[in-house]
């Protein structure tokens, strides 16, 4: 655990642990945070992960960890770095395994009033529809050109397909599609992984929540998103699947048998990384975007099945279901940073962590049955976070903790009595996601919000979860 | 079986030794196959074998490779490899017959074993140890 006096206040909200505290640090490594949740922070290993973060080569300014920061592996969750594109490195580890996990918001034209009958018949649909659990294919097989098809074109190509509007694509981060992606780069071992599980949830932490509009943060923010108090909305948490997961363990894989070429040690193997404009450095970058490209493609899939259980339960009169945007919080992007007042061209590191650059919707996540949240970027991120923000709650406690001290089928019933419809293949997949064992997202959300990173929008709270 | 689970914040982080390579490899993979299904294979199920080699840069770096490609073959066959018998293992390559059955889910979904923490190694006791965190 790094002592308490390391930590240098530079405002109610950061903490600083200086650049002296350990030799091999390029850079401070930075924690936002109030001082209570900096003791919790602590508890776990992520501030030793972020120091070996802010050892990177390339690493600029600072090595950051959000609000939501816990222990994960190589980089914390809740990390963001930023490497110069032309001296610095890429890290895999650094954008996890899961790329481009992220989340998508849809709004309906109804409110909790006119749907909260018909909530156990929606959580049935959607679990009915939209695939989830380990292991459970989808309903589309892909293989050869129509698989690089999707990892070329993203979400594009699931609209070309039928399965969405082009309107859905204005309203997604990259428009749901990098155009750095290179399916020759993704391995024959990756695509099969990922042949059957477009359009399907996975299990953990991902879900398919139906969600009300609680409080107004922001009345003329939330009208343009097209937010209005006591609104239902259907929020979508998943990523790349076992594709993505096989792109990261193949690049680490790599990049850990070139370092010593290019002279790279480190203090944790999971840091693997080559320099960003080498031959290896460039391959993982288009294969990642090609990963990013098929979960968007993935969310959009989910997206066209969630209005196909709403049509089914609402009926004619049910409304459509728009996008309000789609954001990624495993992904690593090539982006414009003023460094010391000179503009330059940054790989940007955000491993559970949320882009937020100003007027971007930022989607936050609250732990199953509490309250989620939308924010809006602002100006001072771009300034303070290479324009990144927090993901989630952030977990506080082990699965294996959860399970001990939640029992599932307590908790489903717990749901229940507060209003919650749920849906999930298992109970104990639910108790290892008990609200207990995550951080107080209000807490989490309160940070980015008092320290100008992003702002209040809207708060939502759940009526159904839907999970594997 | 040599092997203990440990605390993590989100995800798995396993302990595993045994008095040589073998030992150690094959504790790793019962341990992983544990956390993946709680199950017990049945007399009269369907087994089935799948053979692997790997090569790596040092001993470390091989176990935690081979349990990727056990779980690559986990996920692309829709297969369990519950146990595996070491035809050749040496500190940079090996060669695996792995048993499993084939299956329709699995209770948690490991979506890559990591490099973080990994450090195989002999302890006081004259054992090969190592930890192992399990992206969950």
């Amino acid at each position: 655990m790094i002592p308490r006096p390391v930590f240098k206040k530079i405002h109610d909200w950061l903490w600083e642990i200086p650049k002296s505290f350990r030799a091999d640090m390029r850079v401070p490594a930075c924690v936002y945070a109030t001082e209570h949740m900096l003791d919790d922070i602590r508890r776990d290993r992520s501030m030793d992960q972020l120091i070996n973060v802010a050892t990177l080569p390339g690493i600029q300014q600072y090595a950051l960890a959000m609000p939501d920061a816990h222990e994960g592996y190589g980089f914390p969750i809740g990390g963001v770095a930023a490497m110069d594109a032309s001296e610095g490195v890429i890290s895999p580890g650094g954008i996890g395994y899961d790329v481009n996990c992220g989340v998508r918001l849809l709004r309906s034209t109804k409110t909790i009033d006119q749907v909260r009958e018909k909530t156990d018949a929606l959580a049935s649909a959607l679990y009915r529809d939209v695939p989830s659990g380990v292991g459970r294919g989808g309903r589309l097989i892909l293989r050869g050109n129509d698989l690089d098809a999707v990892l070329q074109h993203g979400a594009h190509r699931m609209v070309e397909l039928g399965y969405g509007e082009k309107a859905d694509l204005e309203h997604l981060e990259s428009t749901g599609r990098l155009e750095d992606a290179d399916p020759s780069l993704v391995s024959d071992t990756a695509k099969k992984r990922g042949a059957d599980q477009l359009g399907t949830m996975g299990a953990g932490n991902h879900f398919v929540e139906v969600q009300y509009v609680e409080t107004v943060f922001d009345t003329a923010a939330a009208a343009q998103l097209g937010l209005f108090a006591r609104q239902v909305v259907v929020m979508i948490h998943t990523g790349s699947r076992g594709l993505g997961h096989q792109i990261a363990t193949d690049y680490i894989r790599l990049m850990m048998k070139v370092m010593p070429k290019y002279g790279i040690t480190l203090p944790d193997r999971e840091l693997a990384c080559a320099p960003f404009s080498s031959p290896e450095g460039q391959q993982y970058f288009h294969a990642m975007a090609a990963g990013a490209n098929f979960a968007w493609a993935n969310r959009q899939l989910i997206t066209w099945e969630v209005r196909k259980s709403w049509q089914e339960v609402m009926g004619n009169t049910g409304g459509g279901l728009s996008v309000i945007y789609d954001v990624a919080h495993n992904l690593g992007k090539l982006e414009d940073h003023i460094i010391s007042g000179e503009k330059r061209r940054m790989i940007v590191h955000r491993k559970g962590a949320t882009r937020a650059f100003p007027d971007q919707p930022v989607l936050i996540p609250g732990s199953m049955g509490t309250a989620s949240y939308v924010l809006l970027g602002l100006p001072q991120a771009m300034e303070q976070t290479f324009g990144s923000s927090c993901h989630g709650a952030g977990r506080r406690m082990s699965r294996s903790q959860a399970k001990r001290e939640v029992r599932g089928s307590e908790l489903k019933q717990e749901m229940k009595a507060q209003g919650i419809a749920v849906a999930s293949g298992s109970l104990s997949g639910l108790a290892e996601e008990a609200p207990v064992a995550y951080k107080d997202v209000d807490e989490v959300v309160d940070v980015v919000h008092a320290a100008g990173i992003a702002k209040k929008v809207a708060c939502m709270r759940p009526i159904a979860v839907i999970k594997g | 079986m040599p092997f203990f689970i440990l605390p993590h914040t989100a995800d798995v982080r396993l302990k595993v030794w045994g008095k040589d390579y073998e030992e150690v490899f094959r504790a790793a993979l019962l341990g992983m196959s544990a956390i993946q299904k709680k199950a017990i294979p049945t007399k009269d199920a369907d087994f089935i074998e799948r053979t692997i080699s790997v090569e790596a840069s040092d001993g470390t770096a091989l176990l935690v490779d081979f349990l990727n490609e056990v779980l690559s073959l986990c996920a692309i066959n829709k297969e369990w490899y519950f146990d595996g018998v070491f035809e050749r293992l040496t500190a940079t390559s090996l060669h695996v017959t792995l048993h499993g059955i084939a299956i329709s889910d699995f209770d948690e979904d490991i979506k890559a074993v990591t490099y973080h923490e990994a450090n195989l190694q002999k302890n006081e006791k004259g054992e090969w140890e190592t930890i192992i965190v399990l992206d969950i």
